[in-house]
C-alpha cells in the first residue's frame, strides 16, 4: 500500500485536486442557480410545491444511471461528469433555500418594506441572510453526496478519484488494483471530511453573529 | 452513489406537507369537501405514478419502433429485461430486509439511555462512512468476500444502513419528552412507552428513512454489475462498453423508473401507516 | 397502596360521581434527599413533609428550587436518594414504580396527551393497563368527560390536535382520573393556556376538587395561583428549603420570613382578595326584565327601586343585557340580543377575578352567575372593598392546625409535633405564635 502511494503520490495528489476542484465549482455553480430558483418560487405556493416535488424525485434518480443517460449524448469527457455533478448538488440546496426562505416571519419582511426597503433589496438584504445558515446546510448536504456522484461520474471518464476506483476494477487481481481501488475510497472520504470542515468554517464567517445558533 | 442526506430526507417527508394537504377531521363532513381533501391528499402521489407509467410506456413504445441491430434485439428482449429486472428488485429486497433488522434495532438500542452517548458519534461517524463512493465499497468488498451477488449484497447494506438507523434515531429523538414522562408518569412500564408511544410517534420519520433507504438501494444495485452481482446495471455497461446508445438508454431508465416507482410505493405506504392525530 | 385503592374504588365508578367526602390518601415525604450525579448540592436536602388527605397542596418557589423534583419523587418518576415516600400508610419507596404510578394520576404541562391517539384512548390508557373490560373502559371514558365538562358524544373520537390548548388540559385531567387514584400531582398544569383560559381551568378544578375530594399536590410558579387553589402553600427555596408551609391566609398576613416576604411581592392585600369567593360577600339585588316586555314598565320598577340598571334574562334566566335607565328610556320594547361584553363572573370566582371583570364594565359592577350560568345577583366595588377590610382582621384568627414540613430530615410523630410547637421550626411555631 505505501509502495503504491509512494510511486502514485503526485498523480494521486492531482487526481484528489481535480477531484476537489470539481466538486467544489459545482457547488458554486448549484448554489446559484438553487438560490435563484428559489427566490423566484419561495412566494408562491404552487411554484413552492414544484419546486419541492423536482427536487425529491430528482434525488430519487440514480446518479449511475444518470450518467449512462447523459453518456448517449454528449459522449465521454468532463462535461457529462460536470452536468451529473452540479444536478445533484443543486437539489438539496434548491430545497434549503425554499424552506429558508419561505420561513422567515412575514412581519419581518413587512418591517423592512414598511421602512422603504425595495423588494429585490429586501430579498437581498434581508431574506437571503437569514435564510443562510439553511442554505449552507444544504450545501453541506449536498457537498458529501457529491463527492460520491463525483466518484462515480468518473465512468465518463471524467476527471478526478473516480478514476483509480475504475482502474483498479478494470485491472482485477492484477498489481495493486486492491490498492488503487482502496486510494480512491479512502481519498474521497478524506476529501468529504475536508470539505465539511471548510464549510463549518465558512459558515462561522458568513453567519450574522445574531442569528448564530 | 445515489443521493442522500438527513436534511433531505426530513425535507422530503416534510416536502410531502406542501403537496399533500392532510385530511382535515374538524371540517364540515360534506361529502365533496372531503372527496376534495382525500384527492388532494393523494394528487401528488397519483401524478407520480401517472409520470412514471407513461416513460415507461413511451420506453416501451420506442423500443418496439426503433431500429435495432441483432445484438441489441438481443439484449433487449423482453424477457432478458425481465430477468435483469427481477435480479435487481431481489437484490435491493433482500438487502433492504436485512437492512430492516439491523438497523431499526439498533437504532433502538442506541436511543436507550444506558447507550444514549453513543448516539452522536456513531452518527458522524456514520455520516463520513457514507461519503465513501458507492461504487467504491461494492469493488472493496468484492475483493474481500468474491465477486458474485453476496459481495453486492453485503455491499448494498452496508451502503443502505445509514438512512434507517439515522431516522429511527432522530425519529425517537424527536418525540417530545414531555410525552414520555407523561406515558412513565401514569404507570407505563418503559418497553410500553417505547411501543405504545415512542416508535408509533417515531413511524413517519423512520418510514422516510426506510423510503431514502430503499431508493438508495436500487441505484447503488445498478453497481452491482461491477463485481458480476446482476441486475439492470449490466445493460448500462454492457451499452457503454459496446457503444450500443439504446442498450445504455434502456438500462439507465430502467433503473430510474424502478427507483422512482420503489419511491412510490414509499410514499404510498408512509401516507397510509401516518397515525391519525399527527 | 395506590393499586388496591385505585381498583377497589373504581368499582364502584359505574355508577356518576356523586359527593362521598375525602377519597384522598395522605401522603409523607421522610426526611427525602435526592442528589444528582454531577452536582455538588442536593436538589431536595433532607425534605420531610407530610400531605394531609384530601386537600390541595401547591408547591411554589423560583425555579430550579427543586419543587419539580419534589413532586416527581412521590410518584418516583426520579427515585430519592435517601428517605421513604409514606403513601396513605403503605411505605412505597421499595415498590414497583410503574404500579405505584398507575395509581396516583399525573398531570403536566398542556396535558401531555399522545397525539396518535384518540381523547378515549388517552383517557383509557391507565384502565386498560389495570385490566378493565372494554365497556367499563368506555363508561367511564364518558363519565369523566362529562366530569371535566367536555361533551363525550363530540369529543370522545377526536384526536388531540382538534382540541384547543384549554381542552388539551382537560382530557389531562380527565387521563389523570381515570382509574380514580387517591392522589393527583399536577406539574405546572395550567402553564401552557392563556389567562383567561387559566382562570377557568382553575374554577373547573376547584369544582371537581369538591365533588372528589382526592389528594392534589400541584407545583406552579404562578403565587396567585397557588393562593386560589392552595389548601395548603409550601413555599420553597434552593435546595427544597421549606420556607413557609401554612394556609394561603397565614401566607399573607403573616409571612414566615423576608424570602417569604419578597415572593409573596408588593400587594399582599388585594392577593387577599383571591381568598374570598364571590359567593362569600353579600349581592346586590337587581331589577330583572325579560325579552319583549315594554321598557317603559321596567324603566318604572328600577326607578321605584332607586337602582341604575336593569338586567335582561332569557328563558333559563341566564342574564343576557344589562341596561342603564338613559338605554332603558330609548327603548321601546326589550329586544332579545345578547351583549356578548355583559361583565358576568361565576358564583365561585375569586373576589380578585370579580374586580377585574367590575373594572372593565361601564357600570363598576358585575353580574353574578351560579349553577348553569343563571343570575344571581350584582356585585359592585363597595362589597369588595368591605371584604378587603374584614378579610385582614379575618386571617389571623383562623386555628387550622398546620400539617408537618420540615428539613431537618428527622421526622417526629404528627401527633408530637402537635403538641410541641417548637418541633415544627419557624413555620408551625409562627402559626402558634398567632393564634
Amino acid at each position: 500500500m505505501w509502495d503504491f502511494l509512494g510511486d502514485q503520490y503526485e498523480q494521486i495528489l492531482f487526481s484528489s485536486w481535480q477531484h476537489f476542484s470539481l466538486v467544489v465549482q459545482c457547488l458554486v455553480l448549484a448554489t446559484v442557480i438553487a438560490v435563484l430558483l428559489a427566490a423566484l418560487v419561495y412566494r408562491n405556493s404552487a411554484l413552492t410545491s414544484i419546486a419541492n416535488s423536482v427536487s425529491a424525485i430528482g434525488l430519487t434518480i440514480p446518479s449511475f444511471a444518470f450518467i449512462g443517460l447523459l453518456i448517449a449524448p454528449l459522449g465521454f469527457g468532463v462535461l457529462p461528469a460536470v452536468i451529473v455533478v452540479a444536478f445533484f448538488a443543486t437539489l438539496p440546496i434548491l430545497r434549503n433555500a425554499v424552506v429558508g426562505l419561505s420561513g422567515i416571519s412575514p412581519s419581518i419582511v413587512e418591517s423592512a418594506r414598511g421602512i422603504g426597503m425595495s423588494r429585490f433589496r429586501t430579498l437581498l438584504q434581508v431574506e437571503l441572510p437569514m435564510a443562510w445558515p439553511i442554505i449552507l446546510t444544504g450545501v453541506r448536504v449536498s457537498a458529501q453526496m457529491v463527492m460520491g456522484v463525483a466518484a462515480v461520474a468518473a465512468y465518463s471518464l471524467g476527471p478526478g478519484l473516480g478514476g483509480f476506483i475504475f482502474s483498479g476494477l478494470s485491472r482485477l487481481g492484477g498489481a495493486n488494483s486492491l490498492e488503487s481501488v482502496l486510494t480512491g475510497v479512502i481519498g474521497v472520504v478524506v476529501l468529504a471530511v475536508i470539505l465539511d470542515l471548510l464549510l463549518v468554517g465558512l459558515g462561522r464567517l458568513t453567519t450574522p453573529r445574531g442569528i448564530r445558533v | 452513489m445515489s443521493p442522500r442526506g438527513l436534511s433531505t430526507e426530513a425535507g422530503i417527508a416534510g416536502g410531502d406537507s406542501a403537496v399533500e394537504a392532510p385530511g382535515n377531521p374538524t371540517a364540515p363532513s360534506v361529502p365533496t369537501s372531503r372527496v376534495r381533501a382525500r384527492w388532494n391528499s393523494w394528487k401528488g402521489l397519483v401524478y407520480q405514478l401517472a409520470g412514471i407509467l407513461l416513460a415507461f410506456l413511451a420506453l416501451m413504445f420506442w423500443l418496439q419502433t426503433a431500429d435495432l441491430s441483432p445484438i441489441e434485439l438481443t439484449t433487449l428482449a423482453p424477457a432478458a429485461l425481465w430477468v435483469y429486472t427481477v435480479e435487481h428488485i431481489q437484490l435491493t429486497l433482500l438487502a433492504a430486509a436485512i437492512v430492516l433488522v439491523i438497523a431499526i434495532p439498533l437504532g433502538i438500542a442506541l436511543t436507550r439511555r444506558p447507550l444514549r452517548f453513543l448516539t452522536a458519534p456513531v452518527l458522524v461517524i456514520a455520516n463520513f462512512g457514507q461519503a465513501a463512493p458507492a461504487i467504491g465499497v461494492v469493488v472493496l468488498l468484492a475483493f474481500w468476500v468474491g465477486f458474485g451477488f453476496w459481495a453486492a449484497t453485503l455491499s448494498l447494506v452496508l451502503y443502505a444502513m445509514l438512512p434507517v438507523l439515522r431516522n429511527t434515531m432522530v425519529g425517537l429523538q424527536q418525540v417530545d419528552a414531555h410525552l414520555v414522562e407523561a406515558g412513565r408518569g401514569m404507570g407505563m412500564s418503559s418497553a410500553a412507552v417505547l411501543f405504545r408511544v415512542e416508535l408509533p410517534l417515531a413511524v413517519p420519520v423512520m418510514l422516510s428513512g426506510v423510503r431514502t433507504a430503499l431508493v438508495l438501494l436500487v441505484g447503488t444495485a445498478a453497481l452491482a454489475t461491477f463485481v458480476n452481482g446482476g441486475g439492470l446495471g449490466i445493460l448500462i455497461t454492457t451499452g457503454v462498453n459496446l457503444s450500443l446508445t439504446s442498450v445504455l438508454v434502456t438500462g439507465a431508465l430502467l433503473v430510474a423508473l424502478l427507483a422512482l416507482l420503489i419511491d412510490w410505493l414509499g410514499r404510498v405506504v408512509e401516507h397510509v401507516a401516518r397515525p391519525k392525530g399527527l | 397502596m395506590s393499586e388496591l385503592n385505585a381498583t377497589n374504588r373504581a368499582d364502584s365508578t359505574d355508577e356518576p360521581i356523586t359527593p362521598t367526602g375525602i377519597t384522598g390518601a395522605s401522603i409523607l415525604l421522610d426526611g427525602v434527599t435526592k442528589r444528582f450525579p454531577g452536582q455538588t448540592r442536593p436538589a431536595v436536602d433532607g425534605l420531610t413533609m407530610e400531605i394531609p388527605a384530601g386537600k390541595i397542596v401547591m408547591f411554589v418557589g423560583p425555579s430550579g428550587c427543586g419543587k419539580t423534583t419534589t413532586l416527581k419523587m412521590i410518584n418516583r418518576l426520579i427515585e430519592p436518594t435517601e428517605g421513604r415516600i409514606v403513601v396513605d400508610g403503605d411505605d412505597v419507596t421499595d415498590m414497583n414504580g410503574d404500579t405505584l404510578r398507575r395509581g396516583i394520576g399525573y398531570v403536566i404541562q398542556a396535558g401531555g396527551l399522545f397525539p396518535h391517539m384518540t381523547v378515549a384512548t388517552n383517557i383509557g390508557i391507565v384502565p386498560k393497563m389495570l385490566g378493565w373490560d372494554k365497556a367499563r373502559i368506555a363508561a367511564r371514558v364518558d363519565e369523566l368527560l362529562e366530569l371535566v365538562s367536555l361533551d363525550p358524544a363530540l369529543y370522545r373520537d377526536r384526536y388531540p390536535k382538534e382540541l384547543s390548548g384549554g381542552q388539551q388540559q382537560r382530557v389531562g385531567v380527565a387521563r389523570a382520573l381515570a382509574a380514580d387514584p387517591p392522589v393527583l400531582l399536577m406539574d405546572e398544569p395550567f402553564g401552557a393556556v392563556d389567562p383567561i383560559t387559566r382562570l377557568r381551568l382553575q374554577d373547573e378544578l376547584l369544582n371537581i376538587q369538591e365533588e372528589l375530594q382526592k389528594t392534589i399536590v400541584c407545583v406552579t410558579h404562578d403565587f396567585d395561583e397557588a393562593v386560589k387553589l392552595g389548601d395548603w402553600i409550601a413555599i420553597f427555596n434552593e435546595g427544597a428549603q421549606l420556607e413557609q408551609y401554612d394556609t394561603p391566609e397565614r401566607i399573607l398576613g403573616h409571612p414566615a420570613n423576608e424570602f417569604v416576604e419578597n415572593f409573596i411581592g408588593s400587594g399582599a392585600g388585594l392577593k387577599q382578595l383571591t381568598l374570598t369567593r364571590v359567593a362569600d360577600v353579600g349581592l346586590s339585588d337587581a331589577i330583572v326584565g325579560v325579552a319583549g316586555e315594554r321598557a317603559a314598565d321596567v324603566l318604572a320598577r328600577v326607578t321605584e327601586a332607586g337602582h341604575g340598571h336593569a338586567v335582561v334574562v332569557d328563558a333559563r334566566h341566564r342574564p343576557v343585557q344589562w341596561l342603564s335607565r338613559r338605554q332603558l328610556g330609548r327603548l321601546d320594547v326589550i329586544s332579545d340580543g345578547a351583549d356578548p361584553k355583559l361583565p358576568v363572573v361565576g358564583i365561585h370566582a375569586t373576589l380578585n377575578d370579580a374586580l377585574d371583570t367590575m373594572l372593565v364594565s361601564s357600570a363598576g359592577a358585575a353580574l353574578v352567575t351560579g349553577r348553569r350560568d343563571t343570575f344571581k345577583g350584582v356585585i359592585d366595588v363597595k362589597t369588595v372593598m368591605d371584604a378587603i377590610t374584614r378579610s385582614q382582621g379575618a386571617a389571623v384568627l383562623e386555628s387550622d392546625q398546620a400539617p408537618v414540613g420540615l428539613n431537618t430530615g428527622v421526622f417526629q410523630a404528627q401527633a408530637s409535633a402537635e403538641a410541641d410547637p417548637s418541633d415544627t421550626a419557624g413555620h408551625g411555631a409562627d402559626a402558634q405564635a398567632v393564634r
